[in-house]
């Protein structure tokens, strides 16, 4: 079935209600994707889903007040009543002293190749060929693994009309794969997971997901407890991604602009050696994380977030900006066509070092390897307390043992002054995302 | 079954709600969201397919079901699973869960007056408060299944909560602590909210965290509140028991139906028909839930099934699966899960205690069932000494080996409560549920910190 929705009708009937009501702002999101999906559990594929989603989100601002209203029916009664109970909830909404409006309409070059015609074209026998291509190389590995996970596909339509005049109509596709893979020998359990995504199925190695899930559960076998130290840990991209991501977090948006996160009184200051560099960038052609525009419609653009270890911005949408006194830098984001419009990072680009990932390891004496781990701290506090997921006990610059039931514990930004080596070479995520491979001293372990 | 499908299943899903935002005595946004569809699932070919749509008319549900066939057909000379499915009486019922205060019996200008109340209660309790939040969600759920095996059941469930959030501050120092409440009950919860103290209490615990440390690291002997009980029995072992885990090789309780798994005083129980935020009549499979005995005395005795599992794992099935709505096939979940009471009282077990660290509050948790490592954090603790409550602790974690954990309990009190109500995230779906426990203690757990 390929359900060929109007998303613009829509929008356009809920704009023409709002523009005669005198409210001071209001935006109208639309959006209709189809999504394929495998899942794999066990030993092969149990199921394939073929699911279309189509809704609306309204937005009105009166009195600097906010009501809003979705609903997943483009019906025009349906959209007529949502308007209302927009309009409804703006009136009963309580004036916000920091709302300062919305941003005008602005033009800017496309950022190409976000979608792929090919993607839109997959039919559930495609993809089932594709999930057969990741399972079938954990066998290059090992026979016998029991696995879960599977492949996803997306195609998004998209459509955002402002009473400011912003008028924006997008599209874009992803693709997903993920495997688990579980082999046991005996008691012992050999277990990892890998996963890949971008905007089109030729960028992605099926094959290599299964294959390097495999490798890394086989390589999981025999970990053993280790006690409690203060170590260096050697964080791998995937887990370094974790810490990035959270430093991100807290100087987005509102809560980091009202003094509401670790980083929030941050701003010109070293937060991490000269040598860590981060910038953000929404404009990189092909990648997943990036857009032409941000949610809001304003032109997306590169940031430096961090510039030899001093925060030089934060991530606003216009409230947050307006908050801060500065203009919006792009990084709103819609959660789907619900009512919510946060602030978030696009690309996040991470500064290469110049050592590489083996020279990292052969100069810790003792220390610990994290393959798998969630730096995620408390948001407030900056504290964190992760279990290492996935671990490697390093001796006298090699790479000894998997280590199992081991936590690390601090603040990220000790985390982050800590770091005294950052490798050249590192993972690249959707085309967008690069993170290194990460040293950081003297990191408290609680273990048997 | 025209077609040639030898099981097939139409879900009608309607979800309708509202939110209310108040920050520092402003109610400065107000939600409301719809959200209803079809999903259709069929096995075809002797595999699974499924397909949903927006739209629930005729033609777009027919759509759907050629779409699931379509699916189906596409994986039939794959490497695949081959389904299977049991065979159950068909039902037929109409359940309306009913509240004493439905939530679209009260305008929104009364609600947003009594949550400013609540928020107000938390913002003058201490001038350490820096900000309060307080979020009200409301939300009505309609649920129809119909099956090839002549079932048709209709569920409508409303669901109230009220999230109260504190950030205090001294000096430099910031801390942040929550409370809520919430589950399957009407706009009665929001006075429920007042007369309970629920702001004052999310006041307290964040101006008293302000003088918290962070908890010595290593391996400790804890006592748990009922929250974190419950977010163990959730987080640590409910994901093993879960019979697609089993089917998939990915838990580490696969192959110990008979064996002892935990210490003689482990009972553990999945119930959707107790009160609690993951209470259901039927579950998304259409099949009459009961409560699931999965550890009795220690011992494993059972799984949590969908028709599938059961049907592959020859076992009765008790009503496990649902799904986040028509846009997901129902999988197999918790509902209400929780440890069942022992004989013990809170200061007995204190008593019992030398060291160690008694934890209360749960915040989050994840596990790796197929390794059988789990990590649950939680909000705040103290430390023992000489079976007294010490010094207060801050951001602490707790990290084990299911197996170990459970065979090291060693002692469960009397004081029971199924109070964390909350979602649970599987497979991309997010459900509501519950969690509950007596006070217990585990002898010998990794404790992370920074002290």
């Amino acid at each position: 079935m390929r359900e060929e929705v109007d998303i613009v009708t829509p929008v356009e009937r809920a704009v023409t209600r709002l523009s005669t009501t005198g409210v001071d702002f209001f935006d109208v999101f639309s959006s209709f994707s189809r999504s394929l999906k495998t899942k794999v559990m066990g030993r092969g594929i149990v199921d394939v889903n073929s699911i279309v989603d189509v809704g609306i989100g309204v937005r009105v601002f009166k009195n600097k007040g906010m009501g809003g209203a979705s609903s997943q029916s483009l019906d025009p009664s349906d959209i007529d009543d949502t308007v209302k109970k927009a309009l409804a909830y703006a009136n009963v909404a309580q004036p916000d002293p920091y709302f300062k409006g919305m941003p005008g309409p602005s033009r800017a070059p496309k950022v190409t190749g976000l979608c792929d015609n090919g993607v839109n074209g997959l039919n559930p026998l495609d993809v089932g060929k594709l999930t057969e291509e990741m399972i079938g190389a954990t066998k290059e590995v090992r026979q016998g693994a029991m696995m879960s996970g599977g492949i996803g596909t997306s195609h998004f339509r998209t459509y955002l009309m402002a009473s400011t005049g912003v008028n924006i109509e997008d599209q874009r596709t992803i693709v997903g794969a993920y495997l688990s893979v579980t082999y046991r020998e005996g008691v012992d359990v050999g277990s990892s997971s890998e996963f890949e995504y971008g905007v089109s199925i030729p960028e992605i190695d099926f094959a290599q997901v299964g294959r390097k899930a495999a490798r890394k559960a086989v390589e999981q076998f025999g970990s053993e407890k280790v006690e409690s130290a203060t170590l260096p840990l050697v964080i791998a991209p995937d887990s370094a991604s974790t810490l990035v991501f959270s430093l991100a977090g807290a100087i987005s948006g509102e809560a980091a602009v009202k003094g509401r996160t670790f980083a929030s009184g941050l701003l010109g200051k070293q937060v991490a050696r000269e040598s860590l560099t981060v910038v953000d960038d929404g404009t990189l052609p092909g990648a997943v994380g990036s857009d032409t525009y941000d949610g809001e419609g304003v032109p997306t653009r590169r940031v430096t977030v961090l510039d030899k270890g001093v925060l030089r911005e934060f991530l606003h949408n216009s409230y947050s900006a307006g908050i801060a006194g500065v203009k919006t830098n792009a990084h709103a984001q819609r959660g789907g066509y619900g009512i919510s419009v946060g602030a978030g990072p696009t690309n996040l680009l991470v500064s290469p070092g110049d050592c590489s990932r083996d020279e990292m390891i052969a100069d810790t004496r003792r220390g610990v390897l994290v393959m798998g781990a969630m730096f995620y701290p408390n948001s407030v506090t900056g504290e964190f307390s992760s279990t290492l997921d996935e671990a490697f006990l390093i001796e006298n610059g090699e790479v000894k043992h998997p280590v199992k039931n081991l936590m690390a514990g601090g603040h990220v930004l000790e985390l982050c002054r800590g770091i005294d080596m950052i490798s050249k070479e590192g993972r690249t995520y959707g085309r967008g995302h690069f993170v290194p491979y990460v040293r950081a001293s003297g990191v408290r372990l609680s273990g048997s | 079954m025209e077609k040639g499908s030898t099981f097939c299943e139409a879900r009608y899903f309607e979800n309708r709600g509202n939110s209310i935002i108040v920050e520092n005595g402003v109610a400065k946004a107000l939600g409301s969201r719809i959200s209803r569809g079809v999903g259709v699932r069929v096995i075809f070919g002797r595999r699974w397919g499924f397909a949903s749509t927006n739209v629930p008319d005729r033609t777009s549900t027919e759509g759907a079901l050629s779409d699931a066939i379509s699916a189906a057909r596409s994986i039939a000379g794959s490497a695949t699973e081959e389904a299977q499915i049991a065979t159950v009486e068909s039902e037929t019922e109409t359940v309306m869960h009913s509240v004493k205060t439905p939530p679209d019996s009260v305008s929104p200008e009364q609600k947003v007056k009594q949550i400013l109340d609540i928020e107000k209660a938390a913002r003058s309790f201490d001038r350490r408060v820096k900000d309060t939040f307080v979020n009200y969600r409301d939300s009505w759920t309609k649920v129809t299944v119909c099956n090839s095996f002549g079932t048709s059941v209709e569920e409508t469930t409303p669901r109230t909560f009220v999230f109260c959030r504190v950030i205090s501050r001294e000096g430099a120092n910031m801390q942040t602590a929550l409370e809520y409440s919430g589950g399957v009950e009407g706009c009665e919860l929001i006075e429920r909210a007042q007369s309970e103290g629920l702001p004052q209490k999310a006041a307290d615990k964040a101006v008293k965290l302000l003088s918290a440390h962070s908890p010595p690291r290593g391996t400790q002997t804890v006592i748990v509140d009922q929250r974190v009980g419950g977010l163990f029995m959730h987080e640590a072992f409910g994901h093993n028991s879960e019979a697609d885990a089993v089917l998939a090789g990915q838990s580490i309780v696969a192959d110990k139906i008979g064996q002892k798994v935990a210490s003689d005083s482990v009972t553990i129980v999945d119930d959707p028909t107790v009160s609690g935020n993951g209470s259901y009549t039927y579950d998304d499979e259409g099949v009459k839930a009961e409560p699931h005995i999965i550890v009795k005395d220690g011992v494993l005795v059972g799984f949590l099934h969908s028709l599938e599992s059961a049907a592959k794992l020859k076992a009765r099935p008790q009503g496990s699966a649902r799904a986040q709505s028509h846009q997901y096939p129902p999988i197999i979940r918790m509902s209400n899960t929780y440890l069942a009471p022992g004989t013990m009282t809170l200061d007995e077990m204190l008593r019992d205690t030398r060291t160690g660290v008694y934890l209360t509050g749960s915040h989050s948790g994840y596990v790796e069932t197929q390794k059988g490592q789990f990590t649950c954090r939680v909000e705040q603790g103290w430390l023992i000494e000489n079976g007294n409550l010490t010094e207060h602790l801050r951001d602490v974690s707790f990290s084990g080996l299911t197996l170990d954990a459970l065979k090291s309990i060693s002692a469960v009190g009397r004081d029971f409560k199924i109070d964390a109500p909350g979602t649970c995230g599987k497979d991309d779906q997010n459900i509501p549920t519950d969690a509950g426990a007596p006070h217990f203690r585990i002898d010998r757990i990794v404790v992370g910190g920074r002290a």
